[in-house]
């Protein structure tokens, strides 16, 4: 049986884990449970920051917003979206993957897992946009890093180590953000009949161009019924480029698009259609109510049409996203993961899983295993900020 | 000008010409001489010297990962250096300490416009990175102000800035990937040509860790599309005030302009003397904002900037019309630091970041310690993101007026704390900020960062005596855990 403990405020945080690091407890660490992500852990004991909600501070001109970790993504983005701002990362929200509907959970949840969406090639990771924390670590000691402005050196720079560390390193009590303020305009430039390899090309003569494109995704014919927007056909591949900006600048560069594709299937998603477009990739929609693995490949674009040419013959989705950088890939034989994993160590990348069944976070890794070296110095940074090891035990590695 | 370092381990010196041989034996440059070695006994911060036993330059990874074992083994300290241009002092070297240059690392390796990237050695200049792939439109956006000679594994230890940063992030923003050398001769590769890496980011650890954590012997840098159009504008007016509410205004209205720059009086004057910008010298504070993207976005901006600085009641604009008369805008700036050069015998830049909206508060404090202090100072302000530069002018042969400066600088960077802000922006801790850590950090916050070297380097040989405080504790800040009266790591010096 599970107990679970809802600490009011951040000496309640400390004087809890000093105890369990008094007694070697082991502790799960929560937001909102919303997130079925990493491996499965064996504790009684569950610490959930839920309670600690709330929005401490935010000042628009100074584009940057301080709050509580159990603070829900959805109160922040509302109150962002009154100002005209926005989270630059474009957070995901992963309720659909495990729950067939919009859960997108608190901000402690979403800084530990470091997800990003469509716009990460452009503006930055997740872990860009955190400039500062306080937390507590797993000898109960309160901590903190950063500060709230975007230039700083001073000190080891720990914002970055605890996005994308699953609550293993430290609980996370204070959370300051990077804010940007939100495109006046934006359309998306979509090229239909394309197989991957011309999709890759166009990501390619895109990007090269000075038209700042802050979204490029492709879908093969094959998982094109991944989108729901009317306005895309279904039945032929679909590649999406979005334009955000001045809506003069807009119109402006969709135009010299046309000019540069003028020999290609083309069509434009308006201000609304984009916006929808974009959000069912970045929740990954069309992957809710499925029962498979659902996993991120990152590679090299280099390497991305040799990853799916190798993969031709296997049976899975897939949608590319980040303008080739990444695969979104949804498939049922877990002996086709390892294959994947094992292609994406080789050529410089790796593979993570987003969804799986208990049995395999029970006993799989869902991260690519790194090399030894870099396991043993990752072993050695969590034991430097949790020595006794009871903070989400084995969630990222088993032994980390 | 004396500087307190660990107390050097007098066998290592003793033994300086046995350690010598043996590195000999892994590297053949190897400088023990005192006269040449005497080059590299200080940085950017030349007011400290120490020679160190030798200099090694090595030119292979491998080299590396062996001198650092050896040195491992033996106990003795290492003090990397890229090409000396950093300002905190981050690569002074110690008395018993091998000091690791890595000039010898100075090729570019591969230009991958495929992946839009470069993969470089760390003693490339940031600015060879630009030259090297120009010839297609594309450029690499971090732009420190040495950016002619600082070097890109500098950059990365230092996690440099530039005028840009608030669009187009520092070195961590861009940084995609690179190889290490750890204090006991393990070779780690981070990141690579694919976008975030999974696990640990201890490639966003490492960047800004000053020299502490391992020895960059490789990098590989995102490079970006040249904007279609950049323009700048120039806009004056009669207050401080005025001009941080105008930046502030441009924030609001939902621009991110490339940079914003302002200058005080003091530096309009200066600078206008030394590089005839041909600047409006009837204002108080002088902003430069550039704006980069396709002609018509930066033409639509430019008259919204135009327009929220006329309601900021601006006494002067002026928009560039050709890349020459924008080059001209930022000429006066970007030799700010020449130019306070010319009007003192010498000058402390300080480096602390603060939030915009405290600019004018921040100022007149300044303005009020040079009348305390009787020493003249000229700001410069990143006015994007936060980052301001004042240049304290004094005489350093006059050692109490190097005193007053040194606590003038203090007082700024501990005013710059209160307000919300940190003590360095771009310029890195080194040893000349490592005493004012504890305005920022209490005793906790040093402790976890202590555990987090001692991970990297279990003996605490790289670099040692930068960063953390040695003379002082911080102020207790609530727990920490002391087991039967001891620390929870006793062979970790605690200063």
């Amino acid at each position: 049986m599970t107990e679970t403990y809802y600490p009011k405020n951040e000496s309640e945080v400390s004087d809890f884990i000093f105890d369990h690091f008094n007694k070697n407890n082991p502790i799960e660490i929560a937001g909102y449970g919303s997130k079925k992500i990493g491996r499965i852990i064996q504790s009684s004991q569950t610490l959930s920051l839920k309670d600690l909600s709330g929005i401490i501070e935010y000042f628009p001109e100074e584009l940057y917003i301080k709050v509580l970790p159990g603070t829900s993504l959805k109160e922040i983005e509302e109150t962002l979206a009154k100002k005209n701002q926005f989270l630059g990362f474009e957070p995901n929200d992963l309720g659909y993957l495990y729950t067939g509907r919009a859960n997108s959970g608190s901000i402690g949840g979403v800084v530990s897992c470091n997800l990003s969406g469509p716009g990460r090639f452009k503006h930055g990771a997740l872990r860009d946009h955190v400039l500062g924390f306080k937390a507590v670590n797993g000898s109960g000691a309160k901590i903190k890093s950063g500060g709230t402005v975007v230039k700083n050196v001073t000190g080891y720079d720990l914002s970055k180590v605890i996005s994308g560390s699953y609550g293993t390193l430290c609980a996370i009590t204070e959370i300051n953000l990077k804010v940007s303020p939100l495109p006046e305009f934006e359309e998306t430039f979509v090229i239909s009949d394309l197989n991957y390899e011309d999709a890759i090309q166009v990501f390619k003569l895109a990007l090269d161009s000075s038209l700042e494109i802050s979204g490029a995704c492709y879908f093969p014919s094959e998982n094109a019924s991944f989108l729901t927007l009317n306005d895309v056909k279904k039945d032929t591949s679909i590649l999406g480029l979005r334009v955000q900006g001045p809506k003069p600048s807009v119109v402006e560069r969709i135009k010299q698009l046309k000019k540069m594709f003028s020999d290609k299937k083309i069509s434009i998603l308006d201000i609304y259609q984009t916006s929808i477009f974009w959000r069912e990739i970045k929740n990954f929609e069309g992957y809710a109510n499925e029962d498979t693995y659902v996993c991120k490949i990152s590679l090299p674009v280099t390497n991305m049409g040799s990853f799916l040419r190798y993969f031709n013959k296997t049976n899975f989705k897939y949608f590319l996203d980040w303008a080739g950088n990444i695969a979104w890939c949804s498939l049922t034989s877990q002996e086709d993961l390892d294959q994947m994993r094992i292609f994406c160590l080789k050529h410089d990348g790796y593979l993570t899983v987003l969804r799986a069944n208990d049995n395999f976070r029970k006993s799989e890794e869902f991260l690519t295993n790194s090399n030894s070296s870099l396991k043993i110095l990752s072993k050695k940074l969590k034991e430097s900020f949790d020595p006794r090891g009871i903070l989400n035990p084995n969630k990222m590695y088993s032994g980390v | 000008m004396s500087l307190v370092l660990p107390e050097p381990d007098l066998n290592i010196i003793d033994n300086k010409k046995d350690i010598v041989k043996d590195i000999s034996e892994i590297t053949k440059n190897v400088i023990s001489s005192d006269d040449e070695i005497k080059p590299y006994e200080t940085d950017g911060l030349s007011v400290y010297r120490q020679k160190p036993i030798a200099v090694v330059l090595p030119e292979t990874t491998e080299e590396v990962s062996k001198i650092l074992k050896y040195c491992f083994d033996k106990k003795i300290k290492v003090v990397p250096r890229g090409a000396g241009t950093g300002l905190s002092g981050g690569s002074i070297p110690l008395a018993d300490c091998i000091l690791m240059g890595m000039g010898k690392f100075n090729k570019i390796l591969e230009t991958d416009f495929e992946n839009r990237c470069v993969v470089a050695q760390p003693c490339v200049a940031n600015l060879a990175i630009t030259t090297a792939v120009q010839h297609k439109d594309f450029y690499y956006a971090p732009d420190p102000s040495s950016q002619l000679a600082c070097s890109i594994g500098g950059n990365v230890a230092e996690n440099s800035g530039g005028v840009h940063s608030l669009k187009y992030g520092t070195t961590t923003n861009n940084l995609m990937g690179v190889e290490m050398v750890l204090m006991d001769g393990t070779i780690l590769k981070l990141g690579g040509k694919h976008l975030d890496s999974e696990g640990y980011d201890l490639l966003g650890l490492v960047t800004g860790s000053e020299g502490l954590l391992g020895v960059i012997t490789e990098v590989t840098v995102r490079i970006l599309k040249k904007p279609e159009s950049v323009r700048a504008v120039l806009i004056g007016f009669q207050s401080i005030e005025d001009s941080g509410n105008c930046v502030a205004d441009i924030i609001a209205k939902g621009i991110v302009p490339a940079g914003m720059e302002i200058m005080d009086k003091p530096l309009i004057i200066a600078t206008d003397n030394f590089a005839k910008a041909g600047y409006p010298r009837d204002v108080e504070a002088l902003l430069i904002v550039e704006l980069d993207g396709t002609v018509s976005e930066v033409d639509t901006l430019i008259n919204k900037v135009l327009d929220i600085a006329k309601m900021n009641k601006a006494s002067y604009n002026r928009a560039s019309n050709s890349d020459e008369e924008r080059m001209r805008f930022w000429k006066g700036r970007k030799a700010a630091f020449t130019a306070c050069g010319v009007i003192a015998p010498d000058y402390i830049c300080m480096d602390g970041s603060i939030p915009r909206n405290k600019l004018s508060d921040v100022l007149a404090y300044i303005s009020k310690l040079s009348k305390k202090y009787k020493l003249d100072v000229a700001n410069c302000f990143h006015a994007g993101d936060g980052n301001l530069h004042p240049l304290i002018m004094f005489d350093s042969n006059d050692p109490v007026e190097m005193k007053k400066a040194e606590d003038f600088g203090a007082d700024i960077l501990k005013y710059c704390v209160k307000v919300g802000g940190v003590l360095s922006g771009e310029h890195g801790i080194g040893v000349e900020k490592r005493e004012l850590m504890c305005e920022m950090f209490n005793d906790n916050d040093i402790q976890q960062q202590l555990n987090i070297k001692q991970a990297f380097d279990e003996k605490n040989l790289l670099n040692p005596g930068k960063v953390f405080p040695i003379l002082h504790r911080c102020a207790e800040g609530g727990r920490m855990h002391i087991h039967k009266g001891k620390d929870k790591f006793p062979n970790l010096p605690r200063f």
